[in-house]
């Protein structure tokens, strides 16, 4: 459907008064409605037939300072469309109904909503902060916010006290660290265990808390914030430009994708073309990145079941990788490349030169590999037929990008909502088909993640053929937008990752949200963990390719 | 004797002094001094504490990895802070991780070192203006070497490690020791 037929659907269903205009034809129709509404309108948009907004993409809170609002993306997986939904609730005594029934992805976002804005969701099935410590007072991503001077003895300013000497910490009392730990005659016959903040398998700092029966896990809850760094609220007292960098950390290992989906939303605002040349360096630049993050998900994944070796073949390639983005944009990691209408720096022709023999020597390598790891009895053993997500468990929990296509759907941002110039390149989307065992296991989705690889290999060699002549940068005058807002997604190598920004006039952003693939990979968990043996629990951790400030941001 | 005329102490005088000598009693046997020798299989063996949390975890994987190599300076990774001599920071601390880092340097053997790999452990770097993080890992834990970037690279981080040798080889536990017995 249309926007426009869309809009008069839910005008005829909801009133005149709820469907709010459509400011341009980009925008999806926006659907205003009361909170006491939401549930039922909720209902009624994923399971009319023509419409079926199956997929929650994002879920956000914004203090618009006289109440507040959350602010719900959806799509429509079968029918490609997608609509705004928002919700105003008071600001003394906020309160919405929860979707989590629904969308079962809105659990996490809802409880992260609360964390930070202090929305009650009525009817959540457990709502309590998600990332930051439970005694912690206030919520940050309200406007009037002020944080604490001192939190559990640490002084909150860079400066206001010295560093702390041997004596001072040895002299502390011992330390008392919250473990999750239960009472024996709470639970009867099982054991909690904490698996991390601190462990190796769990891809950063994210703590699970196991409740296990010998080897078999009844419960795994994750328990993420231990790298929450607060980028969404930075970003508010940063330009426009200024919160690139931190775009770069909100995903270290595509860095350029975030990068991407922020110069998209902006560019958006702005009403700012980029050159080709602009465009075919960024394509370059992510698709390089694409596989030097997929490098590190299928290589921590053999390490995480028990085979180092791919682990160090892959940080060999992953450092040619490296060479060639910092000639490329300077950096090896947080590559700050992209700008507002192009690229920082221009892709020279030596350095294309460069990626081309790349490419002639990575080809041989990847069959080695396969030879090496991807065919070994044991690692297929490990993963083929563990864990398997179905097709609507991924869709409802909003998993995205390779671990929503080793469940079979068929949904590629670079094809399906084509952005930059991927519409003019060839290339297959890779689906899981029970490549090794059932549709949607650990094994799909460690397969699509080789095989997307190759697809970016192609990508490459005809983004480095096509590679247009011209500017690379057309440098707006003044970044200002005006009073708007805008949801632009990328298809990272996590998936989707989508930055949600609303301007209001000035050069700061009112607000930024990102929407990332981790985040939403990690809360099926959860869900899928009862019944699993606590081995499969880390292949199934690396096979989500779980990447933590992707969770915590 | 003075540290100057000791060849066994590196000493602007001596500044690449022998650091064992050959005894002429019994050929293959080494003389040396005790506090030497004990820093020579210390900073020989440097087990760093795999404690990556954020972006710096990255470049410390890589520096582990086939290019920079880490281990030929003894230096490997363990998982387990009760293995461990040397807590490599690498990456942003925040409020919440604050309790489990005090834990992780309490529950790990001395001697001890700890290294605050980046802006971020240095000071809070990008994210100093955060609500969530922590100004730097020396309002935790007491910090022995702090190393800049952001993140730094591989060969920053090998620096640091070989930085880290050298105020190893100055520690005197010899003469601590027998204070404590």
């Amino acid at each position: 459907m249309t926007p426009a037929e869309i809009a008069a659907r839910l005008r005829t269903r909801f009133g005149d008064g709820a469907v709010v205009a459509v400011q341009d034809a980009l925008l999806d129709p926006t659907l205003e409605l009361a909170p006491e509404r939401l549930h039922e309108a909720a209902r009624f948009l994923r399971d009319e037939d023509d419409l079926r907004f199956d997929f929650l993409r994002s879920l956000a809170g914004v203090d618009r300072k006289e109440a507040l609002e959350v602010v719900y993306h959806l799509l429509s997986l079968p029918h490609r469309h997608g609509v705004t939904l928002r919700v105003r609730t008071p600001r003394d005594k906020p309160s919405v109904a929860s979707v989590a029934d629904v969308w079962p992805t809105a659990e996490w976002h809802e409880r992260e909503t609360f964390d930070l804005f202090g929305i009650d969701f009525a009817g959540h099935p457990d709502l309590r902060r998600l990332f930051l410590p439970d005694d912690w007072v206030g919520y940050p991503l309200r406007k009037d916010y002020a944080p604490p001077a001192e939190y559990h003895g640490i002084v909150t300013t860079r400066e206001g006290s010295l560093p702390v000497t041997r004596a001072q910490v040895a002299g502390r009392p011992q330390v008392q660290v919250a473990m999750h730990g239960a009472k024996a005659e709470e639970l009867p016959g099982y054991m909690r265990v904490n698996m991390g903040p601190h462990h190796p398998a769990t891809h950063g700092v994210i703590n699970f808390l196991l409740e296990t029966d010998g080897e078999i896990i009844r419960k795994a809850s994750p328990d993420v914030g231990y790298l929450h760094r607060g980028i969404e609220k930075l970003a508010e007292s940063n330009l426009y430009i200024g919160t690139m960098p931190y775009t770069d950390r909100v995903d270290y290992l595509g860095a350029i994708f975030a990068n991407h989906s922020w110069a998209l939303a902006v560019e958006k605002l702005l009403g700012l073309a980029v050159p080709p040349r602009g465009e075919y360096c960024r394509a370059i630049a992510s698709e390089l990145n694409r596989i030097a993050s997929h490098l590190i998900a299928t290589g921590a994944l053999a390490m995480d079941v028990g085979a180092f070796t791919p682990f160090t073949h892959w940080i060999r390639e992953r450092e040619k990788i490296n060479d060639i983005m910092e000639r490329i944009c300077g950096a090896r990691l947080t590559y700050n490349y992209l700008r507002f209408g192009g690229v920082a720096r221009d892709i020279k022709p030596d350095v294309v030169d460069t990626i081309r023999l790349w490419l002639d020597h990575f080809e041989p390598i990847l069959r080695e590999f396969n030879r090496l790891i991807s065919d070994n009895e044991i690692f297929v053993r490990r993963l083929a037929d563990v864990a398997p997500i179905s097709a609507a468990d991924a869709v409802g929990f909003g998993l995205v990008g390779p671990n929503l296509r080793a469940s079979g759907v068929h949904w590629d941002l670079r094809r399906d909502a084509p952005y930059s110039i991927y519409p003019e390149l060839e290339f297959d989307v890779i689906v899981g088909k029970g490549f090794r065992g059932v549709v949607g296991d650990c094994y799909d989705r460690y397969w699509c993640r080789v095989l997307e690889m190759v697809e970016s290999m192609k990508i490459l060699r005809q983004a480095c053929d096509k590679l247009p002549e011209g500017e690379f940068w057309a440098k707006p005058k003044v970044v200002k937008p005006a009073a708007n807002e805008f949801y632009a997604a990328v298809e990272s190598a996590r998936g989707e990752l989508g930055a949600y920004v609303i301007a209001d006039g000035t050069d700061k952003p009112y607000r930024a949200k990102f929407r990332t693939g981790s985040y939403t990979g990690l809360s099926i968990i959860q869900h899928l963990s009862p019944g699993l043996m606590l081995a499969d629990l880390v292949a199934l951790i690396g096979s989500l390719d779980v990447v933590a400030p992707e969770v915590d941001r | 004797m003075s540290d100057a005329a000791d060849p066994l102490v590196k000493s602007p005088a001596n500044a690449d002094g022998p650091r064992v000598i050959e005894a002429e009693v019994y050929p293959g046997a080494i003389a040396t001094r005790l506090d030497h020798a004990i820093n020579w299989f210390r900073e020989s063996s440097i087990w760093y504490l795999l404690f990556a949390t954020a972006c710096c975890g990255i470049e410390l994987m890589q520096t582990g990895g086939p290019r920079t190599d880490l281990d030929r300076f003894g230096a490997v990774f363990r998982a387990s802070p009760r293995q461990s001599d040397l807590l490599l920071v690498a990456g942003t601390i925040t409020y919440k991780m604050a309790d489990r880092v005090r834990l992780l340097w309490a529950q790990m053997a001395d001697p001890k070192y700890v290294v605050a790999m980046g802006s971020c452990a240095n000071c809070g770097g990008l994210f100093q203006r955060s609500y969530s993080v922590v100004c730097g890992v020396d309002k935790i834990v007491p910090v022995d070497l702090y190393l800049p970037g952001c993140p730094p690279r591989p060969e920053a981080l090998n620096e640091a490690i070989l930085r880290l040798q050298e105020k190893m080889h100055g520690e005197r536990w010899a003469a601590k020791m027998k204070g404590q017995a």
